[in-house]
């Protein structure tokens, strides 16, 4: 909502600066989005008139002058030679500028100074030097009926200075989206009275109007109430300036001046209005048109004011006269009876439509206008025929013509007034500040409401004004008494009272830890997009949770995994000469189960690139990340968890991510994730040139399984014995079956077993690799002997010389 | 030539050895010619013996006397020596840069979630949580949003599912929440009062990306119900929480607005150098209120009894304006350099 400085002025005096107007509309609640001072034409020219002319000693062109300048008196030298005592002239004041010139790069400032010993204290103008035109021997001597002080804008009918004001009016506040709105709020800050437009001239007992219109509501519930008044005679022509500079202040283009009445008043009253031309309209069998307020009929064809024709449906209001439509209702009128150059007569209409119609509507056709903006946010039912009787005041104004006397106001069910009791202490209870009953009551009656006379001393109630649609119950009224009373009026109370829980408390902080944790091992923290696009998702359809009104095909699901997030983002790296990159997400993952959308937060790893941060020496400074950096950093993140029984499985075969990869599950039934490598084609779609490893870990799984719980194990008070043991074995082993192999040996006081080297080639046989073990043996209670050791490794070393086929290399 | 003549002369020429020795195994061998069992300071040890007897007191003493002094150079020369050996071949350069272990950081927008969450843990709220695929109840009815309010349009919020039935009134569809909002929702209707939580989490709505906008961003979420609870108390914890978290310079405004869930609803502006700095006077950073009657009757409580305060913001908002950042988008792009500055 636009208004200016000016415009309010007309209805509420106050004595703020525009900057203290736009700190007070923003501190209650109208926050000024925007400030655009307009200069106007001749700021600081003003009318005056010459009230003495001498002589300069010592010059023989120079008159010092008296000059009226409407507050008082100024000393003004002049070299002009065409004015006398009582003329009127263009007078600047000091500190202001002419009008810049052609070729002048800054404007010319006048300044107080001195001339022959004279202080010259403005300047009497030319044509000109206000850029007037060509005439610059003399100064402009404006008519004798010109008005001392004027600005001389105002004189010539041109724009004078003002300030624009941008207002976010919030969608519970229709009634601000108006010019008198706004100044009801100043008025009720400010103590001074609010001067709404009289409009006793238009009221008028007689009802003629019935012989020309008559309304009928087809559709009560959609429109509870429609006027219509008829001015006749008109003379549609340009408006004039104080209407057209208006507007155009505001934004609004300046069309004739039957037009811009309705836009001047709905813009002044929030009331959107339509002007008819009254002999389009066709007439009915008793020689006068009936407005008819209907549904539109399926299908049926409307050509709205901007020349579109509009297909519509039974959910949509029309006016109509007995034949067509007209317009469509609180939206836009019709081309068919809109005022044009020859209109004569016109049918003002001022009606009342419910919100949820008129924005079905306008959403339906993708037609907006000021009027529906208005008619959705909710219009003032009651202001209906005042708007009308100050829009036919205007037209009568600015167009000529005569009044029928009297409305047609079809209103079956007139508004009641809402009332609503207030309990004074409940404002202070749940704002925090006392404030006296009688000040809460007077905030309230200065905002329009009605002081019902059954108050006694804890509470009152209140009637609730047509245009305050936003208020319905009490604590409405106590927003009312906070703003006026003023937010930043009350006073801050420390932090107290009750110390809150939640169950998510300690997995907030469970999630952080393992993101501290990530964090150590190197990995830098990643946030994926949540919406991906289903050309990269792993899952089946059936699997994936898709939007129904998706942006873009490239977001089109939630994402069902981390990984295509953590590709994308290595994919950015890369293609950024980033080439080392590991990255971690935490995030939630959807799926539909069942086809109920699930969500799980997980974990994910994404590495590529060089395992060490760059280097200028050693033999492995260029080493690239493998198989078995992810594995450790798996392990590290699982270890976090305190999980026993977790299984790596190997998968056969690639899939449509993994070249390699591995199942991880608890005890091989609760899953927990997969790691491995990306495969080598998908990698290089993403333009990934090293190997990528990746992994996906299911958190909650994990919180939910995990095991925190820590004891303490005494340190060990006997010395270990350590036997190592290098093998030869098929190379189908694993690691997992060797220590498998040698558990089931039980051999005795075996603290560890570690592998220390994997090794190929020299010395062993194709087919075959050596694994060398480092065993170590302790008891908890005495020093083990050698006799001891040997008897528990010989058990060991048997068990995988017979279940592993190993060869034992000495 | 008296024994006690030859002393002298032999200690310093020991002595001069020794310093002259270059590395340990001349060191040792200098101990040997000197103090080995055919060295010489040995021999005229031996020749002590020989001595008559009155002598023999005095240059036991001063043979002993020199003996120490030999052996302490000894020692001496031989850490000396030690040290010299141990020292590398190439000298350390210790303008060199290190070997570097790599250390991951924290995504910026964890850092400042992490912040804020822990200023508000300090006055009492505990970290709640909630799903991201809501119902129009949880995002909307219970929040007071009328049923026909713009923010329910699929023109700004995603929904999920059959896409057929998107038009179709009435149809709830799951959607994507909009707000952390939906959260205040079920922790009431899971929790009886006093409730205290904040609610850090993502939220959606259906906006193109770009500088200042991803469909995906995180919001925090606070909830305070109690008895006798003010709008003086939601200003005094709030400006303690924005102290905490923006400095302790920070100005806050709290200025009346409009949300279906709050009433009295109030936006807040900050200012400090940084917004002064911008050319501004105000930023608006928050949106709060006193948690509207409705919405209590909604979940079951009595508004009678019990009143709250609720607020929430964005949170890449804060770290924007934090760290200086002017595009929304490099917080999902993780660019390893981007992530590196915090």
């Amino acid at each position: 909502m636009k208004v200016t400085l000016n415009w309010l002025k007309q209805y509420v005096d106050f004595n703020w600066s525009p900057e203290e107007l736009a700190e007070r509309l923003t501190m209650l609640g109208l926050e000024v989005e925007g400030v655009q001072k307009l200069g106007g034409e001749f700021a600081g020219v003003v009318v005056g008139q010459v009230l003495a002319k001498d002589k300069v000693a010592g010059s023989d062109k120079l008159s010092v002058n008296r000059v009226a300048d409407g507050t008082g008196e100024r000393t003004i030298i002049c070299g002009a030679q065409n004015h006398q005592p009582g003329d009127k002239v263009a007078l600047i004041l000091p500190n202001f500028a002419l009008p810049l010139k052609a070729g002048e790069k800054e404007p010319f400032v006048i300044k107080e100074r001195k001339v022959f010993g004279v202080v010259s204290q403005g300047m009497m103008c030319s044509k000109k030097e206000l850029g007037l035109g060509e005439d610059g021997d003399g100064i402009i001597i404006l008519p004798p009926d010109a008005k001392v002080g004027q600005p001389f804008a105002e004189h010539l009918g041109r724009a004078g200075s003002d300030v624009v004001y941008d207002l976010e009016v919030t969608p519970n506040r229709p009634d601000l989206n108006s010019v008198i709105g706004i100044a009801r709020e100043i008025a009720a800050v400010t103590g001074n009275a609010l001067k709404v437009p009289n409009v006793s001239g238009i009221q008028n007992p007689e009802s003629r109007i019935q012989n020309h219109v008559a309304v009928r509501l087809d559709e009560p519930a959609l429109c509870p109430r429609y006027t219509a008044r008829v001015v006749t005679g008109v003379k549609v022509g340009p408006s004039p300036d104080w209407l057209r500079q208006t507007l155009e202040k505001v934004g609004i283009r300046s069309i004739s001046n039957v037009v811009d009445v309705t836009n001047f008043v709905m813009l002044e009253t929030g009331q959107p209005l339509h002007a008819f031309d009254y002999h389009l309209i066709a007439k009915g069998a008793e020689g006068k048109p009936t407005i008819v307020v209907r549904r539109a009929g399926a299908g049926e064809k409307f050509k709205t004011l901007d020349n579109q024709e509009r297909m519509l449906t039974p959910d949509m209001l029309l006016i109509a006269d007995e034949q067509k439509g007209i317009a469509l209702a609180g939206v836009m009128g019709g081309a068919n009876t809109e005022i044009r150059d020859d209109t004569k007569d016109v049918l003002i209409e001022s009606a009342y439509f419910t919100p949820t119609n008129i924005r079905r509507t306008s959403k339906a056709l993708g037609l907006r206008s000021e009027s529906s903006y208005r008619f959705e946010r909710g219009c003032d039912v009651g202001i209906a025929d005042y708007a009308s009787q100050r829009a036919a005041q205007l037209i009568l104004e600015t167009a000529g013509g005569a009044l029928v006397p009297g409305v047609v106001d079809a209103y079956p069910q007139p508004a009641k007034a809402k009332e609503i009791s207030l309990r004074f202490a409940k404002t202070t209870e749940l704002l925090g500040v006392a404030i006296e009953p009688e000040q809460q009551a007077k905030f309230l009656t200065s905002l329009g409401l009605g002081q019902l006379p059954i108050a006694n001393g804890q509470s009152a109630t209140f009637s609730i004004p047509t245009f305050r649609v936003d208020l319905k119950r009490e604590v409405d009224l106590i927003e009312e008494i906070a703003r006026l009373h003023g937010v930043d009026k009350i006073p801050s109370t420390a932090p107290r009272g009750a110390v809150g829980t939640n169950a998510f408390d300690a997995v907030y902080d469970e999630i952080a830890a393992v993101r501290r944790l990530l964090t150590g091992l190197g990995l830098n923290e990643a946030q994926g997009q949540t919406l991906v696009s289903k050309a990269e998702c792993r899952a089946s359809s059936a699997e994936i949770v898709a939007l129904s009104n998706p942006l873009s095909s490239d977001m089109d699901v939630l994402r069902p995994s981390l990984l295509p997030g953590l590709i994308h983002s290595l994919r950015h790296n890369l293609s950024r000469k980033n080439n080392d990159v590991a990255l971690f997400e935490i995030g939630r993952v959807f799926t539909s189960v069942n086809g109920q959308p699930k969500e799980e937060r997980r974990v994910a790893l994404a590495l590529t690139g060089a395992r060490a941060l760059a280097f200028w020496s050693g033999d492995d400074r260029d080493a690239k990340l493998d198989a078995m950096d992810l594995k450790g950093l798996v392990e590290d993140l699982l270890e976090h968890f305190g999980l026993r029984g977790i299984m790596f499985g190997k998968r056969a075969e690639p899939n449509e991510l993994f070249l390699e990869s591995a199942a991880i599950t608890l005890g091989g039934k609760v899953q927990l994730g997969e790691l491995g490598q990306l495969l080598p084609a998908l990698a290089k779609q993403y333009d990934l040139r090293d190997a990528v490893f990746l992994a996906e870990l299911r958190l909650d799984e994990l919180l939910a399984r995990g095991n925190r719980n820590k004891s303490f194990k005494p340190l060990p008070q006997f010395p270990a014995s350590r036997r190592d043991l290098a093998m030869l074995v098929p190379e189908a082993t694993t690691h997992d079956a060797v220590l498998q192999a040698i558990k089931q040996a039980k051999p005795a006081n075996l603290e560890s077993v570690e592998l220390f080297d994997v090794f190929r080639g020299k010395n062993v046989p194709a087919g075959q690799k050596s694994l060398a073990y480092a065993f170590t043996y302790r008891a908890a209670d005495k020093t083990l002997t050698d006799a001891d050791v040997n008897a528990a490794h010989t058990k060991a070393v048997d068990a995988l010389k017979l279940k592993l086929s190993a060869t034992v290399r000495e | 030539m008296s024994l006690l003549a030859q002393l002298d002369p032999l200690k310093a020429e020991a002595l001069a050895a020794l310093a002259a020795a270059s590395d340990l195994p001349t060191l040792e061998q200098t101990k040997g010619a000197f103090l080995g069992g055919d060295g010489k300071f040995t021999a005229l040890m031996k020749q002590l013996g020989t001595l008559p007897k009155e002598e023999k007191p005095a240059a036991g003493k001063a043979i002993n006397a020199a003996k120490l002094e030999l052996e302490a150079a000894l020692a001496a020369r031989r850490a000396e020596l030690e040290l010299k050996a141990a020292l590398p071949k190439e000298p350390t350069d210790w303008t060199l840069p290190g070997r570097r272990r790599a250390v991951g950081k924290l995504h910026p927008l964890t850092q400042v979630t992490d912040d804020i969450v822990r200023a508000f843990r300090k006055v009492g709220f505990a970290v709640a949580d909630g799903p991201e695929i809501e119902d129009e109840y949880h995002c909307f009815d219970a929040l007071n949003t009328p049923a026909d309010h713009p923010a329910r349009d699929s023109q700004d919020t995603f929904y999920v599912g059959d896409n057929s039935r998107l038009q179709t009134p009435g149809a709830k569809l799951p959607l994507l929440r909009t707000h952390t909002s939906s959260v205040q929702i079920r922790v009431m209707k899971s929790q009886p009062p006093p409730i205290r939580i904040i609610v850090p989490g993502r939220v959606y709505r259906r906006d193109n990306a770009d500088a200042t906008h991803n469909p995906t961003f995180h919001q925090i979420e606070g909830l305070y119900v109690d008895k006798h609870v003010t709008v003086g108390d939601l200003k005094g914890t709030v400006e303690a929480v924005f102290k905490d978290v923006l400095g302790s310079d920070v100005k806050l405004r709290f200025r009346p607005h409009y949300f279906s869930y709050t009433e009295p609803s109030l936006e807040i502006d900050f200012t400090n150098a940084l917004v002064k700095k911008l050319g501004k006077d105000w930023l608006e950073i928050a949106g709060c209120g006193m948690v509207h009657p409705q919405v209590f009757e909604n979940v079951g409580y009595d508004p009678e009894i019990w009143t709250g305060w609720a607020f929430g913001f964005g949170i890449e908002r804060i770290a924007m304006l934090r760290y200086g950042i002017t595009d929304i988008r490099l917080f999902y792009e993780n660019d390893v350099r981007f992530l590196r500055q915090f």
